[in-house]
């Protein structure tokens, strides 16, 4: 039956979910833009970019897979030069270099190379005829460096946001490509003490309780185990020590990340006013076009990180828990098909991008609710932006392969 | 692999990150939202653009020229405004509802959240009426602006210039987006040419108000507004009294005068009649007063100083003497027999008066035509337009307002391309400053200087420094000089021949006075619509001249009649403060140096 058998090639529920969020990203920039001639043009450009991406995703997902595995290496390679060449040739804006201008249309390498660095590191831990092993510290490593060289560059940008996203992604990827869980947590361990640190003594203390327990529970040998402790106790109080070397400016900007109320000016009025946006929005919205908070343009770019305002207000929390339903199920189903699909390779980009789609909007929507620090990173599917969107839908392309060749093996 | 285990890691993690992420839409959303609304409520802020206030205009001793003063203006917010009320709201402006409208309909498309000024310089009665009804009347509010004041009795109109409403294709056509609709900008003179400088820079407001749109504070203290910054105020080179003098000397003639200090091309006086009331600019222009000053067939708003193009007359003929000299023609003790009148083909020329064979100098006094009509044709057309240049005809002086004429300096191209088949009796009448050569009272004043000089000509301007209006740091303003291409001792021929217009029996010896040496030259313009227009310049003091002047009186005749007197008077005011010779030689002032 042909409904049948497309049904077992074309994934419709992560398809629709995604384009669910894409349309209504579509309608919340047309209100956070209307009434502001001087970006009246952002919605028609994401339309636009919404069309290309809808036929590079039905492209990618009808390709043979070893085009995309083979073409992995080259697309990383290419994206690292334009990585090195945005950082003299770029155009700057608000103090980051990481646009090209070309023909009007902004390209922003960096949100490509999360799509390519994805590839590279599931072609480098699927190379069957060295047989890569996570557990060996080699290629470890070199995945390690395949996951990081970017950030570097991007940190040169210097985009701090974008840069957290590859150390995001890394973990999920390595832990799917069958990374010991002790290794996972000896990493985590001192990462997690540092944040409990740099929020109390107490915190920290409990913090390091935690890590004592798991080193009980994993039993490795004490040389291991002393190891990762003073490791642990000395990031966390290392980071005091860090934190007072900083210029007062620095210091302002990570407490600003922390508490929003301190820096009531800068990215910390924002966070007050999509707070105030998305709480009126109430059970139903103020409905479309409708929002006083948004209209009032309080929030600077509210068709970038803050969009979700847009949606809090003027759709109120059935739309909102429609947006978070929809990540949700996207995020799900790409689980889901990393796990059925037996082509390795393709598994670990499923389980990249499922990763990235969650860390985006956790951080996003946890910034724009004022529980998460203020990172500026975008929504996926949803914030406007020609490179952003379009590498989403790459991404999403690259899923619904996975889903039609689940059944194959190479 | 335990990847059945670990899929459930990663479903349990991003469950728990939804589930945290529902959690906090519920409690901004659903426990209290009445909170948010109320602080949306509360929170609505009203943006207010504050002008800022222009920078002022002071002569050279720092008298004040042009004034700010406070002024209110209506603003409609759009998005609050309830049109119920126009009835009403026309009553206390004074206008029918339509004409109401009409203000609506000119600030459609601009922001429906701002503040959008309306009605500008409206009485005071209208805003205790916007306050005392302010619950009714949502979106109506009021803001203060400084305007424009001219404090003085002397108008200056055109060197000033005034400030209109952009226009709609200005600020369609603007480089930035600075100005927004009902916004003033400088539109003629120096508040044209120096709009960026004195226009300063806008300040913003962050005003909380509550559901009523009455005000309840101010965004975050007023630590997030911006204050208004004022202009650069502007020092001039125009000594205020000069100009309020030769105001009323020129009284209702028409005409320009532009007097200017030799030393340093800085423009003492510059005055355009008919002029007007920059007053009347300053507030809401009326559009029955635009109108009538567009219609006048005087042309009040034309800058006669600085845009006519007239022929200059006799006043010119130092040019030719110059050229010929220099081009080793004449010898400065040349002679040419002056009969009556010229004859060249089948034309004559006339003169008024014979004066035998006469140099230069003599030339100069008595203003000999015939003189001039043989030198020119001696000269040739070529050489004659490459000295009116030197002296800086047919161009633009780089005067600092941007209304200027290039006049009209004749050349072979000139007659080749408008005259066709012109012969050499085209040229005699340029000879003494006629025919189809136009200059302006400023370039005349230019001349003058270069005269005065000795060959020295500094690029006319009216702003001595800008004024940085927190600082009070003086920045002065940088002009040209140059050197013409002429030898000095030519020039004292021709300046001994000045000296003699009015020291001695010449054309001006009318204004002649034993206070300060005067040396000047009359000149006429041929008019074919009415009388001759009237020019005379002239430079004081002979041996150390400290001013130049070119007077233009239209339709008054021979130069010596109106213009010359003009120019003695204003001479003696700028050089001893005074005009009554009793009064100068009583008190025994001493002539400063």
């Amino acid at each position: 039956m042909a409904t049948y058998k497309l049904f077992r090639r074309f994934n419709p529920v992560i398809f629709f979910s995604a384009f669910g969020l894409i349309f209504i990203g579509l309608l919340a920039i047309y209100s956070a833009t209307y009434n502001n001639p001087d970006v009246s043009g952002n919605f028609t450009k994401q339309m636009v970019s919404a069309i290309v991406g809808l036929v590079l995703v039905l492209t990618i997902t009808f390709l043979p897979t070893r085009y995309i595995s083979i073409s992995a290496y080259m697309l990383y390679g290419l994206n690292i030069m334009l990585l090195v060449a945005v950082l003299f040739i770029g155009k700057k804006i608000s103090g980051q270099t990481s646009w090209f201008s070309i023909a009007g249309f902004g390209i922003q390498p960096s949100e490509f190379a999360k799509f390519t660095t994805v590839l590279a590191l599931a072609t480098f831990l699927n190379n069957k005829e060295k047989d890569t092993d996570i557990t060996n510290l080699r290629d470890f490593s070199i995945a390690v460096f395949i996951g990081l060289l970017p950030v570097g560059l991007i940190m040169l940008q210097p985009d701090t946001g974008t840069s957290l996203v590859f150390l995001a992604m890394l973990l999920p990827i390595l832990y799917w490509a069958g990374m010991p869980n002790h290794v996972l947590f000896f990493i985590v361990a001192p990462a997690i003490t540092a944040i409990s640190a740099f929020l109390g003594t107490y915190y920290f203390i409990g913090a390091l309780l935690l890590v004592l327990i798991g080193l009980f529970f994993f039993k490795k040998n004490i040389l291991i185990s002393t190891l990762v402790l003073t490791a642990t106790v000395l990031s966390g109080l290392s980071v005091n020590y860090v934190y007072n070397k900083l210029q007062p400016y620095q210091q302002k900007r990570i407490i600003a990340m922390f508490s929003p109320e301190t820096d009531a000016l800068g990215s910390g009025y924002n966070v007050i006013q999509s707070k105030i946006a998305i709480g009126s929005g109430g059970l139903w919205g103020k409905g479309f076009l409708q929002g006083t908070q948004t209209q009032l343009k309080y929030i600077p770019e509210q068709w970038t990180d803050f969009i979700f305002c847009m949606v809090g207000e003027e759709f109120g929390f059935l739309g909102s828990l429609i947006v978070v339903i929809l990540f949700l199920t996207l995020i799900w189903q790409t689980i889901h098909i990393a796990y059925t699909c037996k082509n390795r390779f393709l598994s670990i980009c499923s389980i990249g991008f499922s990763s990235i789609f969650l860390f985006h909007m956790v951080i996003n929507l946890g910034m724009t609710m004022g529980i998460m620090p203020v990172i500026g990173i975008p929504l996926p599917f949803m914030s406007y932006g020609v490179s952003f969107l379009l590498a989403n839908l790459c991404m999403l392309g690259v899923i619904m392969n996975a889903h039609r060749n689940r059944k194959d093996y190479t | 692999m335990d990847l059945s285990r670990r899929k459930n890691v990663y479903y349990f993690v991003s469950f728990v990150i939804v589930l945290v992420l529902t959690g906090r839409m519920v409690q901004l959303q659903l426990i209290n939202p009445e909170q948010f609304d109320k602080e949306s409520e509360k929170n609505s802020v009203k943006t207010i653009i504050t002008t800022p206030a222009r920078g002022l205009i002071f002569d050279r001793n720092y008298k004040l020229m042009v004034d700010n003063k406070p002024s209110y203006s209506v603003t409609i917010t759009k998005k609050e405004f309830d049109t119920t009320n126009i009835p009403v709201l026309s009553e206390v402006f004074g206008i029918t509802p339509e004409e109401f409208r009409e203000f609506l309909k000119e600030i459609e498309g601009t922001n429906r959240f701002i503040p959008t000024r309306i009605v500008r310089d409206v009485e005071f009665k209208v805003i205790s009426y916007i306050e005392e009804n302010r619950e009714k009347l949502k979106g109506v509010d009021y803001k203060t602006e400084p305007i424009r004041f001219y404090p003085n009795k002397f108008r200056a109109s055109h060197l000033l210039g005034y400030t209109k409403e952009i226009s709609k294709n200005q600020l369609k056509d603007q480089q930035s987006d600075y100005y927004k609709q009902g916004d003033m900008k400088g539109t003629t003179g120096l508040e044209s040419s120096y709009e960026e400088q004195i226009r300063g820079e806008k300040g913003y407001e962050f005003i909380l108000q509550d559901s009523k749109g009455r005000e309840v504070g101010k965004l975050n203290e007023g630590k997030n507004d911006i204050k208004a910054e004022s202009g650069y105020d502007l020092i001039l080179s125009v000594d205020a009294d000069l100009q309020q003098f030769a105001e009323e000397l020129i009284g209702n003639r028409k005409g320009g005068i532009v007097a200017i200090d030799p030393n340093n091309g800085e423009i003492l006086t510059l005055v355009s009649k008919p002029d007007f009331d920059l007053n009347y600019f300053s507030g809401k222009l009326s559009p029955e007063i635009w109108t009538k000053l567009n219609t006048d067939p005087d042309k009040p708003l034309f800058n006669r100083a600085t845009l006519t193009k007239y022929p200059p007359g006799s006043t010119y003929k130092m040019v030719s003497a110059l050229a010929s000299m220099q081009e080793g023609i004449m010898k400065t003790n040349s002679t040419i027999p002056c009969e009556g009148s010229f004859t060249f083909g089948n034309r004559t020329f006339k003169d008024h008066g014979a004066y035998g064979s006469i140099g230069f100098s003599k030339s100069i006094e008595v203003s000999s035509n015939v003189f001039y009509y043989k030198l020119v044709l001696k000269i040739g057309l070529e050489n004659w337009t490459k000295y009116g240049l030197e002296f800086g005809f047919g161009q633009k002086t780089g005067i600092d307002i941007p209304e200027e004429t290039k006049g009209n300096l004749p050349s072979v191209e000139y007659f080749n391309k408008n005259f066709p088949g012109w012969t050499q009796g085209w040229i005699v009448s340029l000879g003494i400053g006629q025919g189809q050569l136009g200059v302006s009272p400023l370039q005349m004043a230019g001349y003058c200087m270069t005269l005065a000089n000795s060959g020295t000509y500094n690029q006319p301007h009216l702003v001595k420094f800008l004024k940085n209006p927190s600082t009070g740091e003086l920045i002065p303003v940088g002009y040209k000089k140059r050197e013409l291409n002429i030898d000095k001792k030519y020039f004292d021929v021709v300046r001994y021949g000045m000296y003699n217009v009015v020291q001695g029996s010449g054309t001006g010896r009318g204004i002649k006075t034993s206070l300060v040496d005067i040396a000047g030259k009359t000149g006429t313009a041929q008019n074919t619509h009415g009388n001759d227009h009237s020019w005379f310049i002239a430079f004081a003091p002979y041996d150390n001249p400290r001013i130049a002047i070119c007077v233009l009186v239209e339709n008054a005749g021979f130069g010596a009649a109106v213009a010359a007197p003009i120019c003695q008077r204003l001479i003696l005011k700028y050089l001893f403060g005074s005009t009554d010779e009793t009064e100068i030689i009583e008190t025994e002032m001493e002539l400063p140096d």
